[in-house]
């Protein structure tokens, strides 16, 4: 590897955000360079998967993630693997379920719209819905989305349809239909990016049932494995890079980041330089690796001068409520789900708490996960064995779902920072996730549990029972906030572009610098928002104005500098009395 | 929703304030690699093996249809022990060795020849760790049962290559088709129940992604 080679960007991490700016950025003609923790899998490692790799544990796609966590500050963090997400070439959207959502006009503006809540860091977005829009609609086309425009009561505004047709439903769904209609909901075909017919050069979806937690074995699902990475390597202007993990970006002399250091397959130590870095390695792995790049300029991490890195860290809330049916429910065939009800998401002040959250019908993809509702649905944590638990497993033909993606409020005690205690085989401090629910979650989440054992039962179910999952942490996906977007750079890590305030760069497009958490699954808003990010910033390398490309500040390449034997100790910054860049 | 489900199957290592023995390990390739050896013991010796599988044999009993020891639970339990699960061997082994010396004691047979209404009983005690004079510190009772008890579920669900769900009997038992893309997927009719899902063991051999049956 020529470590002197300058790549005009070089992303950390190649989920949704990370896939969608080497995507733009390779097809603008720039050179880039993907660096990527996990391997690089496809469909035959997928057929390969099952149950028990992806569900018991997420062996499949996050065989070596440590982490630890604690509930509140002065608390010992446990070591385990509490987070779902997935390390591999197209990150989260490798296994994710699909379930795709624009953010309403409102989740833009929680703090002007509904005012302060206790405990609770809320803030406006610096960008509105009508900033986002197009690039939905852009995602949209190009995931294939297959839904129903207009089918949802408190969708906001859009102007163009879905460019697919919902797809078809299971027993299941039809019963939930019925049972959300009686009630007086207004049901609708839950959106997916899933193909429901061939589209965009993949296949249409087989209806084989284990979406969310698995790779899609004919990427009918949507994903940057199957879509972006590849557009970009088409180009031959992208180097991906699998099982390269960064451990750290240096910062040199002029204040920018120089290049990102990271151990490859083999253990060996690398580095990469880059005129432009885009951090893309999701809530957790974004702020992890700023806090773990800590340098005299930055001694709190890069870009952490505001010291709200790793904070606000929001996961969004669970409830699910399990049921039975008088019959069949087919709930292991068809994608994730097919049937959502929204029209309880808008903020009610009636209702003893603020903010909302999606309902949706959810697979019952497979024994196993079956089998793990056993001791809820008999009652208690003894006795779930013999003639009733073999009676229980029987029932599986019969079970359904329905699951909602609670907001969960910004708290700036809740937040990602490194363990003092425990590392990784590497030698780099874990993650150390702290993390307590906001009483409003904790009341959203049980009414919504409430509302969606009603519509079961409406649904004809004859049991209907519920996972308590409201002391769960990190048990999710869906990490959001660590890096929040503002404009003021003491209230916030990177901008309204997402560029860091302080390192000018140092990019963070994921969904580490969301706001707020919106209840609805984040992946299509990050894919919009990223696209959105590496528009202007593409827009403004071409104008000439991109402080990060422009050729006059470019930093000559500097004589090679042999990596120290410790990665902990090096520093080679200079150290002067240099001011930030101007801000724009 | 794959954040509920992990949830959940963290949620189903502890039990109560049980920690179940397999949580750090499980069984993966290695377990697969075992099984495909043979269904001969490679852990357990035939002591261990025997009253393991009396056990399985209440937690997932045998009536109109297959149970646990049908579906040849001992032989996935025996192959995990041998590979991702072995570090949960010392703890089967000693808990196995008290186990049946307490049933000794107290009944005068070892677990294995109890009534299946006396080993009910027993694994009433075990769950709830209500077992006097255990001696077998580093082998709680109630960790011990719950083990087994996950032990057992995996040996019936999981797909044969882990050693267990002899001949699908897990799988048709609970009427599961088999992974459903390993099966070419479903139609919308099928969705609905108006044409049935050949199930995998109906089928000459597992078909291709666009062989739809």
């Amino acid at each position: 590897m020529k470590t002197t080679e300058i790549k005009d960007v070089c992303i950390i991490g190649t989920g949704a955000a990370g896939g969608v700016w080497a995507d733009a950025c390779t097809r603008a003609g720039l050179e880039v360079v993907a660096l990527e923790r996990g391997p690089q899998l496809g469909p035959a490692e997928f057929m390969q998967h099952d149950e028990l790799t992806n569900i018991y544990r997420n062996d499949g796609f996050a065989p070596d993630w440590r982490d630890t966590v604690r509930d509140a500050a002065g608390e010992e963090a446990r070591l385990g693997r509490s987070t779902l997400l997935a390390q591999c070439v197209g990150g989260g959207t490798a296994h994710w379920g699909a379930a795709s959502w624009r953010f309403r006009e409102d989740d833009f503006e929680l703090l002007s719209r509904g005012g302060p809540i206790e405990g609770a860091n809320l803030a406006d977005w610096p960008i509105a819905y009508d900033d986002l829009a197009p690039y939905y609609d852009r995602a949209e086309a190009r995931l294939g989305l297959a839904g129903l425009a207009g089918a949802n009561p408190v969708e906001p505004p859009r102007t163009a349809p879905y460019p697919n047709p919902p797809h078809p439903p299971r027993l299941a769904t039809v019963a939930l239909e019925r049972g959300a209609k009686a009630l007086g909901y207004h049901p609708f075909p839950l959106p997916v990016a899933i193909n429901s017919r061939a589209y965009g050069g993949r296949a249409a979806c087989m209806n084989g049932g284990q979406c969310s937690n698995f790779g899609c074995p004919i990427h009918a699902k949507a994903s940057t494995l199957a879509i972006h990475v590849p557009a970009a390597l088409a180009t031959g202007r992208l180097d991906l890079r699998p099982n390269a993990r960064v451990t750290e970006l240096v910062v040199g002399a002029d204040g920018r980041v120089r290049e990102a250091r990271y151990i490859d397959a083999s253990g060996a130590e690398r580095a990469v330089r880059a005129r432009t870095f885009v951090v893309a390695a999701g809530g957790i792995g974004s702020p992890h690796l700023l806090l773990a790049s800590r340098s005299a300029r930055h001694p709190n991490g890069l870009g952490n001068g505001s010291g709200l890195v790793g904070r606000n860290l929001m996961f969004h809330i669970f409830s699910y409520a399990a049921f039975e049916l008088p019959g069949p429910s087919m709930g292991a065939l068809g994608p994730n789900g097919m049937l959502a009800v929204d029209d309880l998401h808008p903020s009610d002040p009636k209702r003893g708490f603020a903010r909302g959250a999606v309902i949706f019908e959810a697979a019952e993809p497979g024994p196993l996960w079956a089998a793990f509702k056993a001791n809820d649905y008999l009652g208690g944590s003894a006795g779930a064995w013999g003639k009733p638990l073999k009676d229980y497993l029987r029932r599986f033909p019969y079970f359904g779902g329905l699951i909602s993606i609670g907001e969960d409020l910004p708290q700036l005690t809740n937040r990602i920072d490194l363990d003092p205690t425990h590392r990784d085989a590497d030698g780099i401090p874990l993650p150390r996730i702290t993390y307590r629910s906001h009483p409003n979650d904790l009341a959203l989440a049980a009414y919504f549990e409430t509302r969606m054992l009603e519509i079961a039962d409406a649904a004809g179910a004859v049991k209907s029972w519920s996972f308590d999952f409201k002391s769960t942490k990190g048990g999710t996906g869906h990490l959001m906030g660590t890096c929040r977007m503002g404009s003021d750079p003491e209230r916030s890590v990177v901008d309204a572009d997402c560029r860091s305030h302080e390192v000018p760069n140092l990019y963070v497009p994921d969904a580490s610098c969301f706001p707020s958490s919106g209840g609805y699954n984040p992946t299509l808003t990050i894919f919009a928002n990223a696209d959105r990010a590496a528009t202007r910033f593409l827009a403004r390398m071409k104008q000439g104005t991109e402080i990060g490309l422009a050729p006059s500040i470019i930093p000559p390449p500097s004589p090679r500098t042999p990596l120290h034997a410790s990665k902990r100790t090096f520093d080679e910054t200079p150290l002067g009395h240099q001011t930030l860049e101007p801000r724009r | 929703m794959s954040d509920a489900r992990t949830s959940l199957s963290r949620r189903e290592f502890m039990v109560g304030t049980t920690a179940l023995w397999i949580s750090a390990t499980l069984p993966r390739p290695r377990t697969a690699e075992a099984a495909a050896a043979g269904t001969t013991p490679q852990t357990l010796d035939a002591t261990e093996w025997k009253t393991v599988e009396a056990m399985t044999s209440r937690i997932l009993p045998t009536d109109d249809a297959p149970g646990a020891v049908e579906a040849g639970c001992v032989n996935f339990i025996d192959k995990a022990l041998g590979a991702e699960d072995e570090a949960a061997l010392p703890a089967y082994r000693a808990a196995v060795a008290e186990l049946n010396r307490h049933c000794q004691q107290r009944f005068e047979r070892p677990f294995a020849d109890l009534s299946p209404e006396r080993q009910d009983s027993v694994l009433r005690d075990l769950e709830l760790g209500r077992v006097e004079g255990w001696q077998a510190n580093d082998a709680a009772p109630a960790a011990f049962f719950q083990t087994v008890r996950m032990h057992t579920i995996l040996g019936f669900l999981l797909d044969p290559r882990y050693g267990g769900n002899r001949d699908y009997a897990g799988w048709k038992t609970i009427g599961w088709p088999g992974p459903v893309h390993a099966l070419g997927g479903s139609q919308p009719d099928q969705m609905l129940g108006t044409r049935r899902l050949v199930p995998i063991w109906e089928r000459a051999k597992p078909t291709g992604h666009h062989d739809h049956d």
